[in-house]
């Protein structure tokens, strides 16, 4: 009999467990549908306050000429400048250079001069800072092109004269940089290449002080110094970094006197406490925090949902049967239902008909061999490839990732290939196992892929389809794609200095890759990003994502009171000390 | 089987619930698929988002009695579907496991010395594997692995307990006056295994194998929630599990109903067995 008390003792237990986590769940208060804070409703720019920013992962360096991702480009934007910079209309703008440089004659040389008086940040032997030289900029190109660091920048710069040599370690020096004076520096490149300015623009191009780089030596990715309008305070790896605003920064810039940046912390949590006023601006949602902003009046006037420069699409490797064949690729570029996936997205993708996104200058609505959903035209193709009936045999799509969203991905895919005949089977792989055998030559046949700008211009996305981006490995060329007629429409856009010609090259060039359907494009993502009401001047950048360097914050924030949360109106923070602190 | 083991079954009611609950959700499962109203794979992607272009709740839609899924797939067609496929996998694996388990097992027990030194160190090095992470590692080594695979990689890993079992009910009846005439009388070694061994050591089977059936429900579960098991598009319960976690907060019946038929299977099948259990077994 012993044993049955037992039992029902454990079931007991076990339901009372139950019953208590569901009501747990019920009763859990949920995070306020309204925004909790708003301002106090300042109408100038404000100095002072914290602000709370975070991202998913671990940020792995600060060193800017090693770092090539978007989290640590959220950190080392806030810490550096560059020479040039983008304007929120994607517009080339002078940053550190006084001005536009001075471009010779034949295209080739690249004249800039600096600002006077910036100063970098304090670092070991400059308490106070240090003036910004011509012989900074030299100092931070050579250690970028130098074999040793690394950088996976470098084919940005490998244009300049002389750069080759330096980086195979021939030459001690790079013979197409040349200091003028103390505020004048000159680059001079082998050809004249119309992206150059662009290059100048990346993180990898920031200015560095020598003198942090031979303190620090391998730990400097640790210890940032940079001439940026925050100075970098405290770094607790794997939780969160700090940042305080520069008190020397040499423009007028109010903002929040420091910058908190979370690291790993997931979009569901971040979502929350986002909603609960702890984390100031969001800018991936999963699906269910998703419908909730989009469907939110109330967060309405804080959100803003764009496309970015970015597209994706269905690679395939145009070496590897049956991708050979156009038509059977073409077959498949018409028969994705790109309007039917979006809806599964619950609206979160753009459709795409060709490779530039709408963003880039180059894109065109009524690009004549646009990709669009005709099952007609992919069922004519199939019979120009010889198989009316469909493909004899399964075809292996590479996905990466292993949740819900690729395989929904895959599910979508299997469905439209079907109509068409085709059974698509799906390999699920990590992200770095794609990138590596996808860039060897006859490994991968077909893959779920993407691209995500480097900078505005036609020419960071064409190049994915330029022979010479195959290599026996990581191979950028994925496709495989070879086609002279678009090298050469490539090499000649490279250099050509009038802006509207040089666009038609890239025209015809996105016009053939559609045509030829190296990828089948697939879709342009939209980012949502969200900020609390007291968060003012955010205006998500087209070129730099999450760049808060000119938000500022309307303090001391107020609490809306939650029986008012629907009214929206306001409630004097006066029993909510912890409001004012922010 | 003996009548008062049934009789003594026929009192439990926990067993006869356990019973009627298993024999509700294998009867489901093999008419699952002429149940369905819909194709479980069909997409029907129209009814995700109104034409408007704002969001539909993924809810009620016409037409589908549990709505749709993430995109726009029949819920319940999928659950009938997923239910089939997953007891399907349930119960073939157990059976392969209980044949692997026996044999070992009565062999073992019966033979001793060598064979069984052999089965049981078997069994020893397979019990110190981390089930799961064998599991996944297997997966991930056989490139897109077919139901089969999945089957027979989830009994290989499951017949240990059986064989042990098995084994010390063997070496019991090995010493029976029985099986020792059937010796002394000239019987072939298989003869005695089969038709006098195994018909005694049934009984812990059945049990085990009752109780191993939730297991694998579980396990099935558990790969296909990491994404090891069932390939999509096919359903399981647990791949269900594991698409409708991102839509739990918007829609939670997504998951909530995949994982309440999963705990009421497994709850139906470890009832019935302990209830088999006491009838077999009724010392105490």
């Amino acid at each position: 009999m012993h044993r049955r008390y037992e039992r029902l003792g454990c079931a007991a237990l076990a339901l009372l467990g139950a019953a208590g986590s569901i009501a747990f769940a019920f009763f859990l208060p949920d995070p306020p549908e309204a925004p909790r804070w708003v301002g106090a409703g300042a109408q100038t720019p404000q100095v002072g306050g914290t602000f709370v920013f975070h991202h998913e992962a671990n940020v792995r360096s600060l060193d800017p000429h090693v770092a090539y991702d978007e989290l640590s480009g959220m950190a080392i934007r806030l810490m550096f400048d560059g020479l040039l910079d983008y304007d929120h209309e994607s517009n080339l703008v002078p940053s550190l250079a006084e001005a536009m440089p001075a471009v010779s004659e034949d295209g080739r040389t690249f004249r800039f001069r600096l600002r006077r008086g910036v100063r970098f940040h304090p670092m070991a032997g400059h308490p106070e800072g240090r003036e910004l030289v011509a012989e900074d900029v030299r100092w931070s190109m050579l250690r970028l092109m130098s074999q040793d660091v690394g950088s996976p920048g470098y084919p940005f710069y490998a244009s300049i004269e002389g750069a080759d040599a330096y980086h195979e370690g021939n030459a001690d020096d790079v013979a197409g940089i040349r200091v003028i004076d103390r505020y004048t520096i000159e680059l001079q490149l082998k050809e004249a290449d119309q992206t150059f300015l662009n290059a100048m623009a990346m993180p990898f191009a920031y200015p560095v002080p020598r003198e942090n780089y031979e303190h620090w030596g391998d730990e400097v990715k640790f210890h940032p110094v940079g001439t940026g309008p925050f100075v970098f305070e405290a770094w607790e790896r794997g939780v969160q970094l700090t940042f305080v605003r520069n008190e020397r920064y040499w423009r007028e810039k109010p903002g929040p006197e420091r910058m908190l940046y979370l690291e790993n912390i997931g979009r569901e949590l971040a979502a929350q406490r986002f909603r609960n006023g702890d984390i100031d601006s969001i800018h991936r949602q999963s699906p269910s925090d998703y419908r909730f902003f989009k469907t939110s009046e109330a967060w309405r006037p804080y959100m803003v949902e764009e496309p970015r420069g970015s597209t994706y699409g269905l690679g395939f490797n145009c070496e590897m049967a049956p991708f050979d064949d156009v038509h059977v690729r073409r077959a498949i570029a018409f028969a994705l239902d790109r309007e039917g996936w979006s809806r599964a997205r619950a609206g979160r993708l753009l459709p795409a008909s060709q490779l530039l996104p709408p963003s880039i200058p180059g894109y065109d609505p009524e690009l004549p061999t646009r990709q669009v959903f005709d099952l007609e035209r992919a069922r004519e193709e199939m019979r120009l490839a010889g198989h009316p009936d469909g493909l004899p045999e399964p075809i292996t799509v590479w996905i990466t990732g292993q949740d819900d969203t690729s395989r929904q991905y895959g599910e979508l895919l299997q469905s439209d290939l079907a109509r068409i005949g085709i059974d698509v089977r799906l390999r699920f792989v990590s992200f770095a196992v794609y990138l590596t055998e996808s860039g060897k030559p006859n490994t991968v046949p077909a893959f779920f892929t993407g691209w995500n700008l480097d900078f505005p211009d036609p020419s960071n996305f064409l190049f994915l389809f330029d022979q010479k981006s195959i290599h026996p490995e990581h191979s950028e060329n994925r496709s495989f794609y070879r086609n002279p007629e678009v090298d050469r429409l490539l090499a000649e856009g490279k250099s050509e200095r009038d802006r509207e010609r040089r666009l038609g090259l890239y025209r015809q060039a996105n016009e053939i890759v559609a045509r030829d359907a190296p990828w089948a494009f697939l879709y342009y993502t939209l980012t949502m990003e969200l900020w609390q009401p007291y968060v003012r001047n955010y205006d998500p950048h087209p070129v730099w994502s999450e760049d808060y360097r000119e938000v500022w914050l309307d303090l001391p924030r107020e609490r809306v009171a939650r029986s008012l949360a629907g009214v929206g109106g306001p409630v004097p923070a006066r029993f909510y000390p912890m409001g004012a602190l922010r | 089987m003996d009548p008062r083991a049934w009789r003594r079954f026929r009192k439990n009611k926990g067993a006869l619930f356990g019973g009627v609950l298993v024999l509700f959700v294998t009867l489901t499962a093999m008419l699952g698929p002429l149940l369905a109203s819909h194709d479980p794979n069909e997409q029907f992607r129209d009814t995700l988002i109104a034409d408007d272009g704002t969001l539909a709740g993924i809810g009620q839609i016409a037409g589908h009695l549990l709505g749709a899924d993430g995109i726009g797939r029949d819920h319940l067609s999928r659950l009938l579907h997923g239910g089939s496929i997953s007891m399907l996998v349930a119960y073939f694996a157990t059976a392969l496991a209980i044949a692997i388990g026996t044999f070992a097992g009565i062999t073992a027990g019966y033979f001793g010395g060598f064979v069984d030194t052999l089965w049981m160190r078997g069994v020893d090095l397979l019990l110190s594997l981390p089930f799961l992470l064998v599991a996944i590692a297997l997966v991930r080594v056989i490139d897109d692995p077919a139901l089969w695979v999945l089957v027979l990689m989830m009994a290989l890993l499951s017949w240990t307990t059986l064989a042990r079992v098995t084994r010390a009910k063997t070496m019991q009846v090995r010493e029976l006056e029985f099986i020792q005439a059937a010796r002394a009388l000239g019987m072939s070694h298989t003869r005695i295994l089969f038709r006098h061994v195994l018909p005694n050591v049934l009984g812990p089977i059945i049990v085990l194998g009752t109780t191993l059936v939730a297991r694998m429900i579980l396990f099935e579960s558990a790969l296909s929630f990491l994404g090891l098991g069932v390939q999509p598009p096919q359903a399981s319960w647990g791949s269900m599990l594991q698409e409708g976690q991102a839509l739990l907060d918007a829609t939670p019946r997504l998951m909530l109903l995949p994982a309440a038929l999963i705990t009421m299977t497994v709850f139906g099948f470890n009832l019935l067995g302990e209830g088999l259990r006491d009838a077999f077994d009724p010392k105490d």
